[in-house]
């Protein structure tokens, strides 16, 4: 035998002590073991091994968990902990872990400035959105005159970004008011879902904010604050999908700006 | 998704004994566990695979266990010796099997921590040779040759190394 069918032998007959071989395969490391008896002993020997250090450490996972272990614990841990921005993902987690616990998140973590432009966005939503036909003031074919408008009172540019991708098509926006001044609203509709819309005011502080998840009534929404911006996505989808175009546009708002 | 979180805490028994084997049994395994609990939920995402959970997991745990230890070896400039009898490792407490897999489990911490921890992932955890190669980030070769020579050091250990001292001796 040559030295490397010697050491492709030799994984081989790890993956036999280990039960990863074909049957097939098995069958012929076994005639070789039986006819060569220093390895056969030797791989019996990690055979056992193997069993009983399975043995001796298995006693171990019938220990009781610590509660500074407990997952449950730490998803909460994690979502009232304020310096620390939690993770969007971990929120979805804890809601499908809790069951279908909707918007008690907001009153979790007071954060004014996020929850009164949530509050605004929902007002604009539920007004807009359930307007049949003329949901908006411009139309997409005037996208341009829409831009130049918003973008003037914000005094930022904010053009609508384009979710065509996501099954989103553009129908139009407007300006909004707001106690806190005018903020621009995109309208967008899918076939399958329904509406979406994204509304937009500068905020008065200037931090950033995750993207985090805001209850707006009926439907679901996300939140976040980029460079002094507010953002808020409302669409009639689940959280899951709602994240993902949140992060979406967040990107591509962060491009175009 | 929705079996993401049940899949993690269904693997925090198996991380506890994975942590307490590199970590030489010490209060600290617990510590790693929780960061690596923290870590994975800040890296859950709705698109994992739960199945890629365990692995996941145990790779998390792998790296941060890494880098611990790079930042303690700056700090200390050298590893002290590990007190063999001093490790506190709770073993089944039943049968007259308690006292061999006490001195198997002495025995098996002597290894180099390296080779403990592919013997741990492949013959208690079960993992495919694949699987350890990416917890660990290693070439699959490296992980082949940790796990025979592994083997072959702990065989050595439990047979006596023919200077007539055994550490352990096989009661069949």
């Amino acid at each position: 035998m040559t030295g490397a069918q010697h050491s492709i032998m030799e994984d081989e007959l790890h993956a036999y002590v280990d039960g990863m071989l074909e049957p097939g395969r098995r069958a012929e490391v076994e005639r070789y073991l039986h006819a060569h008896p220093e390895v056969f002993r030797r791989f019996k020997a990690y055979e056992a091994q193997r069993d009983d250090l399975r043995e001796a450490f298995s006693g171990q996972l019938g220990e009781p968990l610590v509660s500074s272990l407990d997952l449950t614990t730490l998803v909460e841990e994690r979502l009232t902990r304020r310096r620390v921005p939690w993770s969007a993902a971990a929120a979805v987690a804890l809601a499908l872990l809790v069951g279908g616990a909707g918007g008690w998140l907001l009153g979790l973590r007071p954060q004014n400035d996020i929850a009164a432009l949530a509050s605004e966005a929902a007002a604009s939503y539920a007004v807009y959105a359930a307007d049949k036909h003329r949901p908006v003031e411009l139309w997409a074919a005037q996208q341009d005159d829409l831009t130049r408008w918003v973008s003037n009172r914000l005094n930022r540019l904010v053009a609508p970004p384009d979710l065509a991708g996501a099954g989103y098509q553009f129908l139009g926006g407007r300006l909004v008011p707001t106690k806190h001044g005018p903020a621009a609203m995109f309208m967008y509709e899918s076939r399958q879902a329904g509406r979406l819309m994204l509304f937009v005011r500068p905020m008065t502080v200037t931090r950033n904010n995750p993207i985090e998840q805001v209850e707006l009534g009926d439907v679901d929404g996300c939140a976040w604050i980029d460079r002094g911006v507010g953002y808020t996505l409302v669409a009639p989808e689940p959280y899951a999908k709602l994240l993902e175009l949140s992060d979406h546009v967040r990107q591509l708002m962060q491009t175009s700006g | 998704m929705p079996g993401a979180l049940a899949c993690i805490e269904a693997c925090i028994p198996a991380l506890r004994r994975y942590a307490r084997v590199l970590l030489h049994g010490s209060q600290d395994a617990d510590d790693l566990v929780h960061d690596t609990l923290l870590r994975a939920l800040d890296k859950l995402s709705a698109r994992h695979d739960d199945a890629e959970v365990r692995p996941w997991l145990f790779a998390i745990m792998h790296n941060l266990f890494v880098s611990q230890k790079r930042r303690e070896k700056v700090r200390r400039q050298s590893t002290s010796p590990i007190d063999v009898e001093a490790i506190a490792i709770p073993v089944r407490e039943h049968q007259e099997d308690a006292l061999r897999w006490h001195d198997l489990v002495r025995v098996f911490n002597t290894l180099p921590e390296e080779q403990r921890a592919v013997l741990l992932l492949v013959s208690i955890e079960n993992f495919s040779y694949a699987e350890v190669a990416r917890v660990l980030g290693l070439p699959l070769g490296t992980v082949m040759s940790r796990l025979a020579r592994g083997r072959e050091r702990l065989r050595g250990l439990i047979e006596g190394d023919g200077d007539g001292r055994s550490y352990l001796r096989r009661v069949k």
